[in-house]
């Protein structure tokens, strides 16, 4: 499906570019907003997708542009955090609600569930964000990320099943 | 558990899970896309083995080109202009502790592309040269994002913080965006900031301002300023020397809660203290306020700035765009050069 925009955009179509772009950014924010703060989501997302943009001529296999593009986005979250190792995940919102947010218990109910997520395993935290956070399905996350839909769906499930546990008499999921 | 539901969104809704998209949704993607370069930097045709095998001449050939590659570079940079990736860039100066640009901290130097953030903490500043049209300080506690860098418009956001922008660039060719409403230059020196609600302050200093969010607009010259609120745009402008009551009372009228009592106690003080230069306020009313209130806002205005033909009571009161602005152009302050 992605074959033709990839292939376009290597050749310096900046639209096909865009139409990528379009396609997985929720993919790439969804990856690095399960490993890095919050606040540094937007920027780290613009970095991969210029990555993404200068090495787009060493992927060998058009097909497999999600799931190099999501390696990147994970090298990504991996260096920000090797460049600076005192960098550390933040447990708390690090935007508090103004005056004009909905509910200041509505953000932090937010804050606790994502906080709750980004303490699972990796390969669960990764897909549940995709799933609840960015609204992607099973099918969709496997064909973006290149893994098989089996195992979105094994991730899906056990991630949720931990989600729970960690959830439980600290909100009323359960 | 419904299996379904969580693989595909398909089959009876899990309530648990429901209340995590709802809740976890607002962390969900949302920034428009970037614009990104027409070149792709890096993408150079696969060579054989041959091809790598270059003569001394070939050799003195790329070492030429490398020099020129390298002194462009350095022209660039000083002249910050276009980046590696053949986008326009702006480079930014470090004035104070160390500023971000994305994820990366700098103290003197740095270059700001399209889609990159510019950050500052409470003991940095720092300052963006938008080429040929001015600059830009950026104040503690800031963030802006740059938007568009082409010849003939240029555009920053600002999503918290405070800037000064000085711009020499013919009008309408800088842009600033913040939450709740866009700045656009006519020709002009002005403050902005922005709090952490999305609500913001602008000031002028030197010329004109546009100010606006949809169809909601305010034009600010020198010596004035507007506030905007989310969900609803720019308010009134007004001129800085007006009692902090005038402010308070156009507070009211462009963002309270319609309180008819409070409304009308607002207006009668505005209508009051209002002198020949506050027709800056008065004007805007007029297509911000019910009937009966632009019938006093009418006589108010007739006494300060005497209505030219072919402006009458009936026109105004009915909200006639073309007699307001016909009576807008007749007053003294005139508009901003287009």
């Amino acid at each position: 499906m992605d074959v033709a925009p990839v292939a376009a955009a290597r050749d310096g179509d900046r639209m096909a570019f865009g139409i990528l772009y379009e396609r997985y950014v929720r993919m790439v924010h969804g990856i690095l907003l399960s490993r890095v703060p919050l606040v540094e989501v937007d920027d780290l997302v613009h970095e991969v997708f210029l990555v993404a943009l200068r090495q787009l001529h060493t992927l060998r296999s058009d097909a497999a542009f999600g799931a190099w593009l999501a390696r990147i986005t994970r090298n990504r979250a991996h260096d920000y955090f090797r460049r600076s190792p005192a960098r550390k995940e933040v447990a708390l919102p690090e935007v508090l609600p103004g005056p004009g947010a909905e509910s200041s218990s509505a953000e932090a109910e937010a804050h606790v569930a994502l906080n709750a997520i980004r303490a699972l395993p990796a390969a669960y935290r990764e897909t549940l964000v995709l799933r609840l956070v960015e609204g992607m399905t099973g099918p969709e996350i496997a064909a973006r990320t290149g893994l098989t839909p089996a195992s979105v769906r094994v991730n899906l499930h056990r991630g949720m099943k931990l989600l729970r546990k960690k959830l439980s008499g600290k909100t009323d999921y359960e | 558990m419904n299996n379904d539901y969580l693989w595909d969104g398909s089959g009876k809704p899990d309530p648990d899970i429901e209340n995590l998209e709802r809740v976890l949704g607002r962390f969900r993607h949302n920034r428009p896309a970037p614009r990104f370069p027409e070149i792709i930097p890096g993408n150079e045709p696969r060579r054989s083995r041959f091809a790598w095998s270059l003569s001394i001449f070939q050799s003195l050939v790329v070492a030429t080109g490398a020099m020129a590659v390298l002194f462009l570079s350095v022209w660039f940079v000083h002249r910050s202009i276009r980046g590696a990736a053949g986008e326009e860039t702006f480079a930014v100066t470090g004035l104070q502790g160390a500023p971000k640009v994305g994820t990366q901290a700098f103290t003197t130097r740095g270059q700001l592309s399209i889609g990159q953030s510019l950050s500052t903490d409470q003991n940095s500043r720092a300052r963006i040269h938008v080429n040929d049209f001015g600059d830009v300080t950026i104040e503690p506690n800031s963030r802006v994002r740059l938007l568009d860098a082409r010849s003939n418009r240029k555009q920053l956001a600002l999503d918290r913080g405070g800037l000064h922008a000085r711009i020499t660039a013919p009008p309408w060719q800088f842009y600033v965006e913040t939450p709740s409403a866009t700045a656009v230059d006519l020709g002009c020196e002005y403050t902005l900031t922005v709090d952490d609600s999305g609500a913001g302050l602008l000031r002028v200093t030197f010329g004109w301002v546009q100010f606006y969010s949809g169809d909601r607009q305010a034009l600010i010259p020198a010596g004035a300023a507007a506030r905007t609120r989310p969900g609803i745009g720019p308010g009134t402008p007004y001129f800085e020397d007006v009692s902090p009551g005038y402010q308070k009372a156009l507070e009211e009228l462009d963002f309270g809660k319609g309180a008819p009592a409070a409304r009308a106690a607002a207006l009668d003080l505005l209508l009051k203290e209002s002198r020949s230069a506050d027709v800056l306020s008065l004007f805007p009313l007029l297509s911000r306020v019910s009937e009966s209130e632009r019938g006093l806002i009418y006589e108010r205005l007739s006494v300060l700035s005497p209505a030219p033909l072919g402006v009458t009571r009936e026109g105004i009161i009915r909200g006639d765009n073309a007699q307001i602005s016909l009576w807008w152009d007749h007053w003294g302050l005139g508009h901003p050069k287009k």
